[in-house]
């Protein structure tokens, strides 16, 4: 059965291209909009890979990283990060709040910073998935 | 450039000192605050290169002062520092261009490794800015322009090259240089002492003249006054003009008059506004870049899921793709719009319209990225309103303008459980204005949002807006000579109000 990958953005354009790069490579995509209802659907789906925005409406995706990270249910699950954020101020972000929380949540299993090539992203996905 | 002074902001003193201490070591020149406000006041004076803020203060804590910070200069370089872990904080941050984040306690290596990587940021941008100098330097040279004209203006008077005329007591032309013939189009030879000043001047310039003269001794100069005058071979001339009334003994002998050509400085005036809006919208550029490149991504993302749809021959994809291509490049034809519409005069182009025919072509042009995001529209239309003389561009556009903001203020707002609407109401006022109100129960703004709601750089949609969209609708609505209101509560939403004078119709 091919592998389930869910795509939680809000821009709609995105969603689309990634949900083509993923059929083209026989993986089932799955998308959701926003934090909220990317949490509900990762709950729901046990997706085998998640891609994820990091500036969107409603729960933003620090929030929704942080909590899955720290889910021992869920944690497993790999994460390639998909976003406009630079990745040196997301990781000064997430390292800082690791060191208050006391919590140790890893860096993101993939970071990719947008535009990314197809090619690019099926790289990433394969890294993970095989 | 050298980076050399930090501005140390924490509510605690002896944080402070240390710090500044150990960065005085290390030989930057520091400045210290105790407080946001503090903090914000020695910025503006000193303009440190660099800022170093605790997130939690009493007042105003460290967002706000981040994001003053940014208002004033949106590349200055701020480091967080922090010790409350908080997510909602640090994200707040991030979006308000934090570049780094240090934790409490804040240990020398953490700090001066922070410093370096600002610093080396700041190198960076020192090339960028030298594009926005260059727009600069055109204005500055305008400017000096327009002074050396009125120094040479003054030049002129003095070696008695404006054009002069005078005028005996009988109003008979008895003094014409060279520069009053090239200014009235009229040989000297056909006008001394054969014109008189109703033969000269058109009618409402030879009164002023007359008028000075019957108002006796205190009138008898005036300070320089502009107007435009109309020459008999039809050329019109701005002018500024002074005039004295010539007394002999107490008797009225005549009248001076001098006339300097405006031509050539009303034209540097409108050159350096012209220039300085090309400055605002150099200020703009990484914004617009940063548009640009999200516009890119649709484009390149779309053209992929096409190429797809092609190959697989699979019309679905193709048609999705091709949707995404197509609201990329309605994106890339709005922007380049708004930057005509912003750099360019417009006068209004009024003709007949029904505005409220207006209102439901435009509803219906977001009817359904409105339906897609759960948004209803409401209209209360004012059926009395016919046919009016008014530019329907202006209304067109800024009510669309106005709408997308309504949904992206439904879209943005976190409560959830909330049932967003979208209220477009037409009417007319007191005045006879046509008005028509967008209303939303979005996310609203707060008072800082509310003040820079009409700045050129400002946008407070991240990647998502140009930072034009306002600006060229309240432009186009100042063109109509009309007024635009908002009234807004965060967490309630906005109303936004538009009222346009229009002249009736069958008159035209």
């Amino acid at each position: 059965m091919s592998k389930k990958v869910l795509v939680v953005d809000d821009d709609p354009d995105v969603r689309s291209f990634v949900v083509t790069v993923l059929e083209e490579n026989q993986y089932m995509p799955l998308v959701a909009q926003d934090g909220i209802e990317g949490f509900e659907m990762i709950e729901k789906e046990k997706p085998d890979l998640v891609i994820l925005d990091v500036l969107m409406p409603r729960g933003s995706g620090i929030r929704l990283y942080r909590k899955l990270k720290t889910k021992e249910t869920l944690n497993q699950i790999p994460v390639i990060m998909f976003t406009g954020i630079a990745l040196r101020s997301f990781l000064k972000s997430q390292k800082a709040l690791d060191e208050f929380n006391g919590e140790e949540v890893p860096e993101p299993d993939v970071y990719l910073e947008k535009p990314v090539e197809p090619e690019e992203l099926v790289a990433a996905i394969k890294k993970k998935l095989g | 450039m050298s980076v050399n002074k930090i501005l140390i902001v924490d509510d605690e003193e002896i944080i402070v000192k240390l710090l500044s201490m150990s960065l005085r070591s290390d030989g930057y020149e520091t400045v210290t605050a105790l407080s946001g406000e503090q903090g914000l006041e020695i910025f503006k004076s000193e303009s440190p290169d660099i800022v170093v803020t605790d997130i939690k203060m009493p007042g105003m804590d460290g967002l706000e002062l981040l994001k003053k910070i940014k208002e004033i200069d949106v590349e200055k370089e701020v480091i967080i520092v922090t010790g409350h872990g908080d997510i909602d904080s640090t994200i707040t941050a991030l979006q308000y261009g934090a570049s780094d984040f240090i934790n409490k306690p804040v240990r020398d290596e953490a700090l001066s490794i922070a410093l370096e990587r600002a610093k080396a940021k700041i190198d960076i941008r020192e090339k960028l800015k030298e594009y926005t100098e260059n727009l600069e330097f055109k204005i500055a040279e305008a400017t000096d322009e327009i002074r050396r004209k009125s120094n040479f203006q003054r030049l002129l008077i003095r070696s008695s090259t404006d054009a002069i005329v005078a005028f005996d007591h009988d109003w008979k032309v008895v003094v014409y240089n060279p520069e009053a013939a090239k200014m009235f189009g009229e040989a000297a030879k056909d006008v001394r002492n054969k014109m008189t000043i109703d033969d000269l001047y058109t009618p409402k310039i030879a009164k002023i003249f007359k008028n000075q003269a019957k108002d006796g001794k205190q009138q008898n100069t005036f300070s320089w006054r502009e107007n435009i005058i109309n020459t008999k071979d039809g050329r019109q001339i701005p002018v500024r003009y002074t005039s004295n009334v010539l007394h002999e003994k107490g008797e009225f002998v005549g009248t001076v008059n001098f006339f300097q050509d405006l031509t050539e400085i009303k034209r540097l005036e409108k050159e350096l506004v012209q220039s300085e809006r090309l400055a605002a919208v150099g200020q703009t550029v990484s914004g617009l870049a940063h548009y640009v490149k999200n516009i890119l991504i649709g484009l390149k993302g779309g053209s992929y899921v096409v190429d797809v749809g092609i190959a697989k021959n699979d019309t679905e994809k193709f048609k999705t793709g091709w949707k995404t291509i197509k609201r990329n490049i309605k994106r890339v034809g709005d922007l380049t719009q708004d930057l005509l519409t912003y750099s360019k005069q417009r006068e209004p182009a009024f003709e007949l319209c029904l505005p409220n025919d207006i209102v439901d072509d435009v509803i219906e042009l977001v009817k359904d990225t409105a339906e897609s995001k759960d948004i209803f529209i409401l209209k209360e239309i004012d059926n009395s309103i016919g046919e009016i003389m008014a530019d329907p561009q202006t209304i067109h556009r800024s009510l669309l303008n106005l709408i997308n903001n309504a949904i992206d203020a439904c879209v943005e707002d976190e409560n959830i459980s909330k049932k967003h609407i979208i209220e477009i109401k037409t009417y007319r006022d007191q005045n006879n204005y046509f008005c028509f109100d967008v209303k939303d129960n979005g996310c609203g703004m707060d008072e800082d949002i509310q003040k820079q709601l009409f700045d050129p750089m400002f946008s407070s949609k991240g990647g998502k807006g140009t930072g034009l969209g306002l600006l060229v609708t309240s432009k186009l609505i100042e063109e109509h000579k009309g007024v635009i209101e908002t009234k807004t509560s965060p967490g309630k939403g906005s109303i936004f109000t538009i009222k346009l004078p229009y002249g009736k119709a069958n008159k035209g």
